[in-house]
């Protein structure tokens, strides 16, 4: 007589949650996420397109939309640089050499991300604004900071200023100075060093940091708002630019141009998860930003 | 070349990592400093490469003050411990880099460079693997590249950190014979670090012994071993 | 090795060059760029003096505003807190189609502008919006232009800074704690609860500081959705604006000073907790 033995579907590994946990788990995750995050996506691009792709298109020739357009990649063009500059001389100086203070360094630089963007563009307006000290010598002399450019790239510049470094540091602190003394001792002059041992073996982890800083720099809303004066068609930026479209009922105008900038944030994502995929070994250990 | 220590000390903040040694290292000589970890046998070795520092005393090369001499101009090929190499270039462009690195002027031409480069991988008995990259060679053919890349900028001495430090017993062996074979060839003043007494004894010309940042015994390994100088020496030795 | 950093005992030289020049390239931008300003904001709260500067946060309008602002941004990052949990645990832990895609969308809230966030979550939950329709004719529910919409606007801000934060913590945990802890009879949930969760506690604790700290000073993905009206929905960094925009710098600036004050305050406590919870970990 045969004896049929009952065994369960699939046995539960003892390190796992049944399965119809983890699914539902994975339903809940998934339910919230479309709706908080893939939500707004789709209506970004739904408004923009509302009376169809022509019409999108063309508030985006807009002489001032252009403006902005320019602005914004001009900002950016001066502020990103300036802050990969930064994070690699931080970084260098944090990883190749030992000092005290390393510490107290590493939370200034971390600051930014403590303050609010508002009140980021209130300390540079009370620094330059026409009726501080330095602000008032330089109106007079013809190089104003606020309420111009020169002030829109500086709040960037705050906001976005620990991104590089913050890629930088642990990945440079877990690579060490051997190869730069290596190639010291093989007779290779500071700058060399760096250009041929040191970049190299950072290049991924700066692309990645600055793709960050940049996103964020497009993106900057809060303390540009403070700064600019929001003078359209010189000191307004897209993300201003669409406050302002909106605020006229313009939404079709101010939605082409938020789908503009979700286009770059959709691009850097993307560029973003190929470096993970690719150079997962060259980029941070932890997947901090 | 010959070399003089000439007492050489060394603080890291409060510690000594070494107190003031002197010693005198004879022309194409194959030395080994031994000893237990923080003896200061890597110290020394540091200091004489130029990467770090004394807090006193001085280096001499051939007689003359090489103190001051800045890591770059030592011409002194140093192997680290954990060797280095470059790791986003091929075996072939970490041996040529150290030629590369020099100005026009005194820069071989590439054809010369590609010369000296396979010369060098004959040396270490490794022709076929210019073109790999070092995550691609075990850790005995890691550490011949290191040397080779060394040998390439014509040192006038080669410095090496615990050279067969991160290998297995089998690999060391045969590496240590190496390494006594180009040193022979070579002729250059040879100065390693190790804490395998074994090691020393086996391939070296000369054997300073040092224990917490002194030097116990500098001698011939026979007379290391027949007269130990102090109890340290006769116990680390005579296991 | 140059001469003039010999006597420093600041630093042990080293033979790698380039110190003066990243220090001082680090040096000069830290301070021009970041050091210079707050440093005007503090002179300039200085010079104002904390009676001024009571006077001004004392106000029913400033007082609400902060209250507003800090309420919210509690309420999202707790959100964000489980949600984000629960999300990190998902994306290291199981397998499912798409996963990957779901791993780079966590990021869109850090990538997206917020004046974007904002007019989208706008259209959203407008009254005549996609969810805002139903949730008005289905449950009587105004989202936008309430606390609510803020909610929604802060949570969406937050959501990457707890997810990163944890998701490689739960990455290294090895197999043979959680199995140990079976094989001593301690059913799943048990496990997770007495023997995961406290590996996690410090990563939790960074990620809703951090997702915190961000909701606090929101300020672009808000003032849409928000509705603004003083004393009901009106954040603390839109009215430093609108005082900015009335030339009363003395009123911005008490704000801002209330504003850092209580961050620092947030933060200084946040980061005692998990001091605490490190010492009781300690040792596992």
């Amino acid at each position: 007589m045969a004896v049929v033995l009952a065994r369960p579907a699939r046995a539960v590994a003892p390190t796992q949650e049944a399965p119809w946990v983890r699914r539902l788990l994975i339903g809940v995750v998934l339910l919230l996420l479309a709706v908080l995050v893939g939500a707004p996506l789709v209506v970004v691009f739904a408004e923009a397109l509302r009376e169809g792709w022509l019409v999108a298109v063309a508030s985006l020739g807009d002489e001032d939309a252009r403006s902005a357009i320019l602005l914004t990649l001009a900002v950016a063009g001066v502020a990103v640089p300036l802050n990969a500059v930064f994070g690699i001389a931080a970084a260098w100086a944090l990883t190749k050499f030992h000092w005290r203070g390393k510490a107290l360094l590493l939370t200034l630089i971390d600051l930014p991300f403590s303050v609010s963007p508002v009140v980021a563009g209130l300390c540079i307006v009370l620094l330059f604004g026409a009726n501080s000290l330095v602000g008032g010598w330089l109106v007079a002399s013809g190089y104003p900071i606020v309420f111009a450019v020169p002030g829109i790239v500086l709040a960037t510049m705050f906001i976005t200023f620990p991104f590089v470094a913050r890629e930088l540091v642990p990945l440079m602190t877990e690579q060490g100075k051997s190869e730069e003394e290596a190639a010291l001792t093989l007779g290779a002059s500071g700058w060399r060093t760096f250009r041929t041992v040191t970049l190299p073996n950072i290049r991924w982890a700066l692309l990645y940091g600055v793709l960050l800083c940049n996103a964020r720099a497009m993106g900057e809303f809060g303390a540009v708002a403070v700064v600019s004066g929001k003078i359209r068609g010189q000191t307004a930026t897209m993300p201003i630019m669409i406050e302002m479209l909106y605020n006229e009922y313009q939404g079709i105008a101010a939605f082409s141009m938020a789908a503009l900038l979700t286009l770059l944030a959709l691009l850097t994502l993307a560029l973003k998860s190929f470096l993970e995929w690719r150079h997962a070994d060259q980029l941070r250990a932890t997947g901090r930003h | 070349m010959h070399i003089e220590i000439d007492e050489i000390a060394k603080e890291f903040g409060a510690t000594a990592a070494l107190h003031p040694v002197s010693l005198r290292i004879p022309s194409g000589a194959l030395v080994a400093f031994l000893g237990p970890s923080g003896s200061g046998k890597t110290t020394l070795l540091r200091i004489l490469g130029g990467l770090e520092e004394p807090s006193q005393g001085r280096v001499l090369f051939d007689g003359v003050d090489a103190t001051g001499l800045r890591v770059q101009e030592r011409r002194a090929g140093f192997v680290f411990q954990s060797y280095a190499l470059f790791r986003h270039m091929t075996v072939f462009e970490n041996i040529a880099y150290g030629l590369r690195a020099r100005p026009r002027a005194t820069r071989p031409a590439r054809v010369e460079i590609a010369r000296r480069v396979n010369k060098l991988l004959e040396l270490i008995q490794l022709p076929d693997i210019a073109g790999r990259y070092p995550n691609q060679l075990s850790g005995g053919q890691r550490q011949r590249v290191a040397l080779a890349r060394a040998l390439a900028i014509e040192p006038r001495m080669l410095l090496l950190d615990e050279p067969f430090g991160a290998l297995d017993a089998r690999v060391r062996k045969e590496l240590r014979q190496g390494l006594r074979d180009i040193h022979d060839t070579t002729g250059l003043t040879t100065l390693f670090v190790t804490h395998d007494q074994e090691e020393a004894m086996e391939i070296a010309d000369l054997v300073v012994v040092m224990s917490m940042g002194r030097i116990e015994q500098v001698g011939v390994p026979a007379e290391i071993r027949a007269r130990p100088a102090t109890d340290f020496v006769r116990d680390f030795v005579g296991a | 090795m140059s001469a003039s950093v010999r006597g420093l005992a600041l630093r042990s030289p080293s033979p790698i060059p380039g110190w003066g020049l990243s220090v001082g390239i680090t040096v000069t931008l830290l301070s021009l760029v970041v050091l210079l300003p707050i440093g005007a904001l503090i002179l300039r709260a200085a010079q104002v003096g904390p009676v001024e500067l009571w006077d001004v946060i004392n106000r029913p309008r400033t007082l609400a505003a902060l209250l507003l602002s800090f309420r919210a941004a509690l309420v999202a990052a707790l959100f964000n807190l489980v949600f984000g949990l629960l999300l990190a645990w998902v994306l290291v832990r199981y397998r499912f189609p798409g996963r990957g895609l779901v791993d780079a969308a966590v990021d869109l809230p850090f990538a997206l502008p917020t004046a974007v966030a904002g007019i989208a979550l706008t259209a959203l939950y407008a009254p005549n919006g996609a969810f805002g329709a139903p949730l008005r004719d289905w449950f009587g529910v105004q989202v936008a232009y309430t606390e609510v919409g803020i909610w929604i606007a802060l949570i969406f801000v937050g959501l990457p800074f707890v997810v990163r934060t944890v998701q490689p913590v739960i990455a290294e945990i090895e197999k043979e704690v959680e199995e140990v802890s079976a094989t001593l009879g301690a059913s799943r949930l048990t496990t997770l609860r007495r023997v995961v969760l406290p590996m996690l506690l410090p990563a939790l604790l960074t990620g809703f500081a951090l997702a915190l700290a961000r909701a606090v000073g929101e300020y672009g993905s808000v003032i849409f959705i928000a509705g603004n009206i003083p004393l009901v929905t009106e954040i603390a960094p839109l009215l430093i604006v609108i005082r900015l925009e009335e030339f009363d710098y003395d009123g911005a600036v008490a704000i801002a000073i209330a504003m850092l004050g209580i961050s620092f305050a947030m933060l200084l406590v946040i980061n005692l907790i998990q001091v605490w919870s490190r010492r009781m970990t300690a040792g596992s």
